[in-house]
């Protein structure tokens, strides 16, 4: 008698579309009967998940097509199956599978499209988190403020692309399909979530690299650093207000007091 | 009615969904009770808080559908943790999941399914409902499962299966009427049988949903895809059931091609005035 643990094992590399010969073998009744019986399961998978990435990738369809996405997503499924049960958070590799799947060779902004929907999604699903104020910053001392960490908004994510994403995206997610030229250029993105929703905007070049070090955990020398090398005239005081008055840090971090020390 | 430590539950109720949420929210139609599916409202946004308000009016059921119990690697620790968060924000009347299993190797399949009915996998079954129940620091019921296939190496019925987590863990039982009825024709099995092998006193819930009836290969199967209304054959086999297990709390489950809510409301209501006739009977 096989272990419960064989008989997942062996019904998970059939319904990802390895061989079912030894899976049909468990299963009571005739030969076409387990097929067909087994064929329930495995199209309730490959369905289910293709629903989903239908879902999060609405753009990266249609600019696709319908058929040559379904190919792409089984492919994606079979090789980078979900590992948690919660499938908002199903997809965070799609991006990354386009950008190295042949077939797409040539569609060299399609996955910075999936990046932004993949970004979309993930907004929608992040978790809620406290809003912190200005105020938080008075037990800053001069001493320590180079050093302090922002924790953003777990719904904020940044995106720089070389080509104009936001406009193939917006033209594409649902029924639009206007013609967007390549040649408008890049942008820089921020997508998170607001009291009126999900917003994706775009940011000047000083308050993109600022925010994105912060999100990455840099602390604020190090995002202003950045942030200056992009943009020379780069104003830190004003950012820093922007910040705060958009909402997006939900805790000021204070660097450890033992933090550098090494006696 | 069934008393959970969370309040007195009776009557008809419906499976609340996303398209549905801002219209329930709005109009604060009658139904008994609503039950979502958990892993719906595991982020933040306003899906959560909407749901909590909501549970200011309705008793709500947490019904889990990725907790896999049927897993032989045990439970995903984080997934637990969350449906515990949820479930202590929320006070929710019932918490249900399902007699299956869904993850292998820390993959999720995204499907509830079938378990070979052994006394191993009861072990595994019984340990991953005691741990769910020691974290939520609650009973939950258990849902029979919609099958298309058993196993060659299986060693008890479903219903002796399900008896004998009863009595291992003190789980409740959902008995989903429709899957009964899916499950007998497709494995050949009698449902009447089936629903007088149950405990009646551990049925805490009772589902409803439509299925379809498909071809595949020349071989007949039901689907149990809640696309539909409630065929008129498992309307009589919920009689029957309520006949057996008394005046359980019911739900009409419908997940594909939604319909409007009115039509999932006339569906609850249907189920109300059987309840109330089973009750009229059971007095008289």
């Amino acid at each position: 008698m096989p272990a419960l643990r064989e008989v997942q094992e062996t019904f998970r590399v059939a319904l990802l579309g390895g061989g079912d010969a030894v899976a049909l073998g468990l299963i009571a009744g005739d030969d076409a009967a387990r097929a067909a019986r087994f064929g329930v399961y495995r199209n309730n998978v490959a369905v289910s998940l293709a629903d989903v990435l239908a879902a999060t990738f609405p753009a990266v369809r249609r600019l696709v097509g319908e058929g040559f996405f379904a190919y792409a997503g089984s492919q994606f499924i079979a090789a980078h199956p979900p590992r948690r049960a919660c499938l908002a958070e199903y997809g965070a590799d799609f991006a990354g599978f386009l950008a190295s799947f042949p077939p797409c060779r040539d569609l060299s902004y399609l996955p910075d499209v999936a990046r932004l929907e993949w970004l979309v999604n993930a907004a929608a699903a992040a978790a809620d988190a406290p809003r912190a104020a200005p105020q938080d910053l008075a037990a800053v001392t001069a001493e320590d403020a180079p050093r302090i960490v922002f924790a953003l908004d777990p719904a904020l994510g940044y995106l720089e692309s070389p080509f104009p994403i936001e406009r193939i995206w917006r033209e594409n997610r649902e029924c639009g399909g206007g013609t967007v030229s390549l040649d408008e250029g890049g942008v820089r993105l921020e997508i998170g979530r607001g009291g009126a929703g999900i917003f994706v905007r775009a940011l000047g070049a000083g308050a993109f690299a600022f925010r994105a070090a912060l999100a990455t955990g840099l602390d604020l020398e190090d995002a202003v650093a950045r942030a200056l090398s992009a943009a020379p005239g780069f104003d830190p005081a004003g950012a820093l207000a922007d910040l705060f008055r958009d909402g997006a840090v939900s805790a000021v971090v204070l660097p450890s007091p033992m933090q550098g020390c090494h006696p | 009615m069934r008393d959970t430590p969370h309040g007195h539950v009776s009557g008809a109720g419906v499976g609340l969904r996303a398209p549905h949420l801002a219209e329930i929210a709005r109009a604060r139609p009658v139904a008994a009770w609503l039950e979502v599916h958990a892993e719906n409202y595991f982020g933040g946004g306003p899906g959560p808080e909407r749901l909590l308000e909501l549970r200011r009016d309705y008793p709500v059921s947490l019904h889990g559908v990725g907790l896999s119990l049927g897993s032989a690697e045990g439970l995903d620790d984080g997934h637990l943790r969350r449906l515990a968060e949820l479930a202590a924000r929320l006070t929710p009347c019932f918490v249900s999941e399902h007699l299956s299993w869904s993850v292998s190797n820390g993959v999720y399949l995204n499907d509830l399914l079938p378990l070979p009915y052994t006394e191993e996998a009861l072990d595994v079954v019984a340990r991953n409902v005691a741990r769910a129940q020691d974290a939520l620091g609650r009973k939950i019921l258990i849902e029979n499962p919609s099958r298309y296939l058993g196993f060659t190496h299986s060693t008890l019925s479903e219903p002796e299966f399900l008896t004998a987590l009863v009595f291992r863990t003190g789980c409740g039982v959902l008995c989903d009427v429709n899957n009964v009825f899916v499950t007998a024709a497709n494995l050949g099995l009698d449902a009447d049988a089936y629903l007088a092998a149950l405990p009646p006193e551990a049925v805490g819930e009772i589902h409803l949903a439509g299925h379809s009836q498909v071809g595949r290969d020349g071989h007949v199967l039901l689907i149990d895809d809640h696309a539909s209304p409630v065929a008129p054959a498992v309307w009589a086999l919920y009689r029957r059931a309520l006949a057996r297990f008394g005046r359980v709390p019911t739900l009409i489950e419908w997940d594909k091609d939604l319909p409007p809510l009115a039509t999932l409301l006339g569906e609850a209501r249907k189920a109300a005035r059987i309840l109330d006739g089973e009750n009229d009977a059971r007095a008289a």
